[in-house]
């Protein structure tokens, strides 16, 4: 769900962090419009408005874990996860962890990539928000609950900074700030329930 | 210490404890503050690690106690330092890996930090007291684990965050600088239009070893006229000597080991 669906639908921030969002047309390749969040980190007062609307809808919902994708969920998950006294646990691609490590594949447009989770970070029973800074088809927040799920957590959330139209794996729950459409394009939108 | 006690993983106790603590007098020099010494701080150092990331035997790798004797650091006496119990606590969070990325390499892992929340809130904490009063308008982190250590202290003290990465992953226009390796270079970048000329900024990473991607990071920075006023890292390892690659570049540090 959208923050513009809650009763967040007026806030001035939302509008903010929108325009603070840079798109970088045919990044990494031709066709791709990249939604980049280095420049909503460069202004110090949307940032932190960011975190802050994460942390004011997480910090009464319980959550022990904060779990972040490499490597853009890194530049947001470790301030929600102080703010909200969560732990902060990096989901890596492969062989970047250094202790014993579980690990899940997904797909991508061409191929497939994996996701890993050091054995131990997280127990049983503990509630967990995955948080990156955009999802697009689903497939990394898919590997990442799937990985938290494996150990017994539980995954209140999903959150992302922007959400992009064309999710093609079923997210039960996934909370996003923003909406952005590539420009200049004519669209077709894909949306998939599973 | 945290629950990193599954099946397959056992620490006795969390490595080097050399609780080095540099800090800078006004004239610029650094003075280096030996915390106290008390039996609590020091104990032999054993790490055992089962199991690897990719093989299904166990191995189990422990490091002798007195190679371990060696690297720690007798204190002189001196009045307790009012942070020292919080570095006590970050770096009894720090868990060493053997041989991790390759035979006889001691990996400081700070994961275990991250999942101690105390813990990783004082070292954030130590920075931001160290900063917020210093005119600091960018903190630069070094990818990746820099990105952890970095936005946090950079919504503290009020600053922008600048992500300095591996080559093609920013995706604006960049500049980049090249930096060498044991065998061979490589290149860290930075947005153009990032940072402004005459800015005061820190360079975050979790550690710093040979000093290489510290002084790239420093370098791309210095380029478009940003003044380093200090780089920062949780971890130094001293003997590497990035201390001495970054020159007169200030360096602060929590926890230093051999």
């Amino acid at each position: 769900m959208f923050a513009a669906e809650t009763e967040l639908k007026e806030d001035p921030r939302l509008q903010a962090i929108f325009e603070a969002i840079r798109v970088i047309p045919n990044f990494p390749k031709p066709g791709i419009m990249f939604q980049d969040i280095t420049t909503l980190l460069l202004n110090h007062k949307v940032f932190k408005d960011t975190v802050d609307m994460f942390v004011d809808r997480y910090r009464d919902m319980d959550i022990s874990v904060v779990a972040g994708v490499e490597a853009r969920g890194f530049m947001f998950g470790p301030s929600i996860a102080l703010a909200i006294g969560a732990k902060f646990v990096p989901l890596r691609k492969p062989k970047k962890l250094p202790g014993e490590v579980i690990s899940e594949a997904y797909e991508l447009e061409y191929g497939t990539d994996c996701l890993e989770m050091h054995v131990g970070a997280v127990q049983p029973g503990e509630r967990a928000v995955v948080i990156d800074d955009l999802v697009a088809t689903g497939g990394t927040l898919s590997a990442a609950i799937k990985l938290l799920e494996r150990v017994g957590a539980e995954v209140a959330e999903c959150a992302c900074v922007i959400g992009l139209p064309q999710f093609k794996v079923k997210l039960d729950s996934v909370y996003m700030l923003v909406f952005h459409l590539p420009f200049n394009q004519i669209l077709t939108i894909y949306l998939f329930f599973g | 210490m945290n629950a990193l006690t599954g099946n397959s993983l056992k620490i006795s106790r969390v490595n080097i404890v050399s609780k080095k603590f540099q800090r800078h007098s006004p004239s610029g020099n650094s003075v280096t503050l030996k915390s106290p010494n008390t039996s609590t701080n020091f104990q032999p150092i054993r790490a055992t690690v089962t199991g690897g990331a990719d093989s299904g035997e166990t191995h189990s790798t422990v490091l002798s106690t007195e190679s371990a004797r060696d690297q720690l650091r007798p204190d002189m006496a001196a009045s307790p330092d009012v942070t020292d119990g919080r570095i006590a606590g970050i770096s009894a969070a720090i868990r060493v890996i053997p041989d991790f990325p390759k035979p006889g390499i001691l990996f400081q892992d700070i994961t275990t930090l991250l999942l101690d929340p105390k813990a990783f809130k004082d070292t954030i904490d130590l920075f931001v007291e160290r900063y917020k009063d210093k005119d600091i308008s960018v903190v630069a982190g070094i990818e990746a684990r820099g990105f952890i250590f970095g936005p946090p202290i950079a919504l503290a003290i009020g600053a922008k965050f600048v992500p300095i990465r591996k080559p093609n992953k920013l995706p604006g226009e960049v500049i980049s600088e090249e930096y060498s390796l044991e065998y061979g270079t490589d290149k860290m970048e930075m947005h153009v239009g990032a940072v402004q000329a005459g800015e005061r900024a820190l360079v975050i990473d979790d550690l710093i070893a040979t000093g290489g991607t510290l002084c790239a990071a420093i370098s791309l920075l210095e380029r478009v006229g940003v003044q380093v006023v200090e780089c920062a890292c949780v971890i130094e390892l001293a003997d590497l000597k990035g201390r001495d690659r970054l020159g007169d570049r200030p360096l602060f540090v929590l926890v230093s080991s051999i």
